[in-house]
């Protein structure tokens, strides 16, 4: 009794409102769609597989978030690293066109990083700008074509595949959520990173070279959108220009709502990985309720309007 | 950039390929040359509908986009599915994104429909995206697109589109009809390998090339960019001052167009576009550059989807193709247009 009163006291409901509002609504959708499926396995299973992609994406932006830099330009990573890898396999094993699409994203990153931890250029507006050269570049790589991908080892892997009954993409949910928790908390690049974003003189002050974890955050972001872009890939067998466009505002309001301040210092992996279920589960709940889609899209934007403002008002 | 050299080519051996077969079918034909069949000739009859109303089928919408023109296909199927007590268990909105069009297939496939109307965005991405629908025996009706390797009928019930050629010929007679059947022309056209884009603008030209003697089509401008209309008919009219008249293959494009018109000062060049828009209409209705518009029936291709699905699903045999009459609107009938292309009154601006 004594140990469960000391976890609840622990327990900072105005901090942790991501977990708060997850079981809320997770328990009402349970309620409401006990029998359309909800809470079947297949159903539970596709929400996470659907937003494997977006926690990665998450992943990396919680860690230039947490060093006051911001990538708006993962999307536009994703597409070309989907596209690249895509294009790679049709003439290449999958163990060299993965390694390039993922040497293609850690590149872009260091494009970014160079820009802003370099030349000391503000991330929102050169991330903004790559946002649109990328973005070019995805439409120019393939001249707007989509690319099949459906070489059994890659969709096993990074798509339908599973591992002793569990399916590939949980398994990339698990492990990437797991090192970048670890890295994140335990690291001492994880406290350079928090350190960075929380006062950048001070951390300056004690040592810590600012613009190389600066660049560093946005190589990471740049890695996390090419591994996002090829999961996506192994996901529909296919890739396209398209890809990752419509995830900025979807993995910006995870992060947000998992707890990571838009402004430096303060960020969580966990959260990310819950806001992201969050923004899978509103989609996926309000389609088995058979809303319209203009319904589906007026009550998942109240919802998220609600939690990030809540969030919001509690990191101050 | 071997790609995109081999990709023109394969563009231009494409067009040359369907504006050679006009000169032969002068029809629309699908995307793998499959012949077409008139919307008006799929139909479930009343007995059929009451037995279906006793089965409990359910039915998914799950659409690429939002617009007037989904709205009015919703609208279509909805009615229809009505008829035969079927009940709509799903919307999707996969806003042109692959991977949520996917996730929307996911969802609604939790809630088992017997049938599924798309839009499938892509034939590659969309291939794996139908796959659990299409081998656990759903009925898939398609609008206008085909996944790749999918085969008709087991695969799905039909895929139901516009009469392309048609909808490029009725454009092409407007425009004609618009300059007194003489003068110059400029085609602008959809720059992409896409059947239905193709097909309706290659309608066009066959129709001002075959029909209209005194008509020559002096400049030819390929639009792969919608954002980019206005630049391509600025040139066209730096080039062609005296054009009597331009097409433009949507509505989207058209408003490029008319925007170079009027910052031209250019009040005689009629313009004809494909697909309702206000803009474009209300131009059409003050006496503006815009001849005519020419659109589909999407509420009565809506219905045909329905229909389709659920001959499908009672064993019955459907048409692979399937396509909906295309209808001209002017200045003149524009209330009458409106109501049957998208079976809602037309704008308020348009009717005064």
């Amino acid at each position: 009794m004594k140990l469960f009163n000391h976890y609840l006291k622990k327990l900072n409901f105005n901090t942790n409102i991501v977990y708060l509002g997850f079981i809320i609504i997770f328990i009402f959708f349970s309620v409401m769609l006990y029998d359309d499926g909800f809470l079947s396995y297949r159903n539970l299973t596709n929400i996470i597989l659907q937003t494997t992609p977006a926690t990665i994406l998450a992943i990396g932006l919680v860690f230039a978030l947490s060093a006051d830099v911001i990538d708006l330009s993962f999307g536009s990573i994703v597409a070309v690293c989907a596209l690249t890898t895509a294009v790679l396999i049709q003439n290449y094993s999958v163990f060299i066109a993965v390694p390039c699409g993922l040497l293609t994203g850690l590149v872009m990153g260091a494009f970014n990083g160079f820009f802003v931890a370099y030349l000391r250029l503000p991330s929102f507006l050169v991330t903004l700008a790559t946002l649109g050269l990328f973005a070019g570049l995805a439409r120019i790589i393939t001249n707007l074509r989509s690319i099949p991908a459906v070489d059994p080892t890659f969709t096993g892997i990074f798509g339908s595949g599973k591992l002793y009954g569990i399916p590939s993409l949980v398994i990339w949910t698990l492990v990437a959520v797991l090192i970048a928790h670890v890295v994140y908390r335990q690291s001492r690049f994880g406290a350079h990173v928090i350190a960075t974003g929380d006062n950048s003189r001070a951390a300056q002050a004690s040592g810590i070279n600012i613009y190389k974890i600066r660049f560093s955050v946005l190589v990471l972001s740049g890695g996390c959108a090419a591994l996002a872009g090829i999961l996506y890939t192994g996901r529909i067998q296919a890739a396209k220009y398209t890809l990752g466009e419509s995830d900025l505002m979807i993995v910006i309001a995870a992060v947000i709502v998992g707890g990571t301040a838009l402004n430096g210092g303060k960020g969580s992996i966990i959260g990310a990985l819950v806001g992201s279920l969050l923004m899978g589960m509103l989609s996926n709940g309000l389609i088995l309720m058979s809303y319209s889609v203009s319904q589906q899209m007026i009550v998942r934007g109240l919802i998220i309007l609600f939690a990030i403002a809540i969030s919001l008002r509690n990191l101050k | 950039m071997k790609i995109l050299k081999i990709n023109k080519l394969f563009i231009a051996l494409g067009l040359m390929l369907l504006t050679f077969s006009f000169g032969i079918n002068a029809e629309t034909i699908g995307p793998n040359g499959e012949k077409a069949t008139l919307s008006s000739q799929v139909t479930v009859s009343d007995a059929m509908a009451n037995s279906v109303k006793a089965k409990g089928y359910t039915a998914a919408l799950l659409w690429h986009d939002q617009s007037d023109f989904v709205n009015a296909v919703t609208a279509g199927a909805t009615d229809e599915f009505a008829r035969m007590g079927i009940e709509i268990v799903a919307f999707g909105n996969a806003a042109f994104d692959a991977a949520k069009q996917k996730s929307d297939i996911e969802n609604a496939m939790i809630k088992s429909p017997n049938i599924i109307l798309s839009l499938p965005l892509d034939p590659v991405t969309s291939a794996a995206a139908f796959a659990e629908a299409r081998d656990t025996g759903v009925s898939l009706v398609f609008l206008s697109n085909l996944p790749s390797d999918y085969n008709h009928p087991d695969d799905y019930a039909a895929i139901v589109t516009d009469d392309l050629f048609q909808m490029g010929k009725q454009a092409a007679d407007a425009l004609a009809k618009s300059i007194g059947g003489k003068g110059t022309v400029g085609w602008i056209y959809h720059d992409a390998a896409y059947y239905v884009t193709n097909q309706r603008d290659n309608g066009f030209k066959a129709t001002i090339e075959n029909d209209y003697p005194n008509i020559e089509i002096v400049s030819e401008q390929g639009l792969a960019d919608p954002a980019r209309a206005e630049e391509i008919a600025n040139a066209m009219l730096v080039q062609n001052p005296d054009i009597s008249g331009i097409y433009a293959p949507w509505a989207g494009p058209a408003e490029g167009v008319l925007a170079a018109l009027r910052s031209n000062g250019n009040t005689t060049t009629k313009l004809v576009t494909l697909d309702l828009s206000e803009p474009i209409a209300l131009d059409m209705v003050s006496g503006g550059n815009v001849a005519a518009i020419v659109a589909d029936e999407a509420y009565e291709l809506g219905r045909a989807m329905a229909a389709a699905g659920v001959l499908k699903y009672e064993g019955e045999s459907v048409p692979e193709f399937i396509i909906v009459p295309a209808i001209t609107v002017t200045s003149e009938n524009v209330s009458e247009g409106w109501k049957q292309s998208l079976n809602i009154e037309a704008p308020a601006s348009v009717l005064k």
